[in-house]
């Protein structure tokens, strides 16, 4: 029953979402695919709440059993709770509640996360700058095709290295783009694409008859 | 050690210390340098550009906080010339944190500047969970999947809405984004709908997007400050990416110049060796 019930909810879903794609609008199947949509989008809702109950449940028994760094629970807690409960609060009971410009939601955001998220991110300007110093060398053909790539695209990607490479030849800016972004790159990105989507065609295939059932929680 | 073991071996600290030097000093002395416009930037701009006045375009919001200093400028010069061509703009997000808080945020304030009327010029849907479902729900419904929009505002009570009922009701898609949703705004929507979709992203993504372009099922590409330095100027309003671009100029021509210091280091103390060794 357990399995069985998964199993057939699945491939029903499944199924209904692909022959949606080839009805009309208005048809039964397309109207049941919508409602399929809407029942996922609600079922997204709950599984982030889930995740909420799940992060307080894991901090709380941290907290309470004073574990190896249980003050960064504490910190964690107080995170969920204060950034979460006044975006889920009504606007109507006061202006600060709610997700809008002003709330204190919208506060936590602009001026804590921003910037900190900013910070974490620019430290990786100085880790880039000094591995791609110590990494970067011409050990192979392979590694100096790489470096040399690497540094003309650098140079596209700027005002004055686009300039520099003016100077070098009229053309160097257009070959840039047009055989190593519009060339290589996108032979090599296509593949990619290509091969990825055929992936996942197929465990979409393998959920929709069984085989696959890792979702479930066993193999 | 003789001077080119010390140019391939540089302390890791004064790289540090270069790299905040040539952060900083564009910002105390800020300098302009031309910019070139691509091809793909262009073919965006003139893509929204040619769209009749009224038209209405779906722009997204789906950014997090911590790429912004390349998302933003892109968001904020794209709403700029929706607004200026008097086009609708519709707002979605697919980034619970932040998203529609970014999407309020810029919204609100550049269409008090443009006095564009909520509602009526302009709506912010928000963020709906499970975004395949969004998407892909968005081109039957929308209000099936937004009952209300970011200030839980019923649907049925914004006149916009009333003329928006899914994709076939919008001419363009604008996609700012900073995460792999973009695959599924061509997957889903473009491939699906048949609506134009165009996209701004940051300068990491931009390079596997160029398959999508060179197929056909993208409408233009920004990629990074870059590209939002180059929409800025396509839509004459220059702003933080044109700035940027002056930091950005320095950093990537720092790391070019480390890395030839560090290979003529390697190569010259290789010589040496071998020349000691024969």
């Amino acid at each position: 029953m357990k399995r069985t019930v998964p199993l057939i909810l699945a491939f029903i879903s499944g199924i209904v979402m692909v022959i949606a794609f080839f009805c009309r609008e208005g048809s039964l199947a397309e109207n049941l695919s919508q409602e399929f949509l809407i029942w996922s989008s609600i079922i997204g809702g709950f599984s982030l709440l889930l995740g909420c109950a799940s992060i307080v449940r894991v901090q709380w028994k941290h907290v309470s059993q004073q574990k190896s760094g249980w003050g960064f629970s504490v910190v964690t807690l107080a995170a969920v709770l204060i950034s979460g409960l006044p975006g889920v609060f009504a606007v109507s009971w006061s202006p600060l509640f709610g997700r809008g410009t002003g709330s204190i939601y919208d506060w936590i955001f602009v001026y804590i996360s921003t910037p900190m998220s900013g910070t974490m991110f620019g430290i990786l300007a100085f880790y880039i700058a000094s591995a791609a110093y110590r990494a970067f060398r011409a050990r192979s053909a392979e590694a100096t095709l790489l470096l040399i790539t690497a540094s003309l695209v650098m140079l596209w990607r700027i005002p004055m290295g686009e300039a520099f490479l003016g100077t070098i030849s009229s053309h160097l800016v257009d070959f840039v783009n047009t055989y190593i972004m519009l060339g290589i790159n996108l032979a090599v990105q296509r593949g990619i694409i290509i091969g990825a989507a055929l992936g996942a065609a197929s465990m979409s295939l393998r959920i929709l008859l069984g085989i696959e059932r890792t979702y479930m929680g066993r193999g | 050690m003789n001077i080119w073991q010390r140019m391939s071996s540089i302390d890791r600290h004064y790289v540090y210390l270069l790299v905040a030097a040539t952060v900083i000093f564009p910002l105390i002395v800020p300098a302009h340098f031309p910019i070139g416009i691509s091809p793909e930037a262009r073919q965006l701009y003139e893509a929204v550009d040619s769209l009749p006045e009224g038209s209405v375009v779906l722009l997204t919001f789906d950014m997090y906080a911590n790429n912004l200093a390349e998302t933003e400028p892109i968001a904020r010069a794209a709403l700029y010339h929706l607004f200026r061509k008097n086009l609708k703009v519709v707002t979605v997000t697919t980034i619970p944190f932040g998203g529609p808080s970014i999407a309020e945020r810029i919204t609100r304030e550049l269409a008090a500047k443009y006095h564009k009327t909520y509602g009526v010029d302009y709506v912010n849907l928000g963020y709906k969970p499970n975004y395949v479902s969004v998407l892909k729900g968005m081109g039957s419904s929308i209000e099936s999947i937004y009952p209300t929009d970011n200030s839980s505002t019923p649907l049925a009570q914004l006149p916009l809405m009333q003329t928006v009922k899914n994709y076939a009701d919008m001419k363009f898609i604008y996609v700012v984004a900073d995460n792999g949703i973009v695959d599924y705004w061509i997957s889903i929507v473009q491939a699906q709908y048949g609506i134009r979709v165009g996209c701004g992203v940051t300068s990491v993504m931009a390079p596997k997007l160029y398959a999508y372009v060179g197929s056909g099922q993208m409408t233009g590409l920004l990629g990074g400050m870059k590209g939002a330095a180059e929409y800025e100027l396509l839509v004459g309003k220059e702003g933080l990416a044109v700035t940027g671009m002056g930091i950005q100029s320095l950093v990537h021509l720092l790391i070019i110049a480390l890395i030839f210091i560090g290979n003529l280091g390697f190569f010259m103390e290789k010589r040496r060796a071998a020349r000691a060794k024969s």
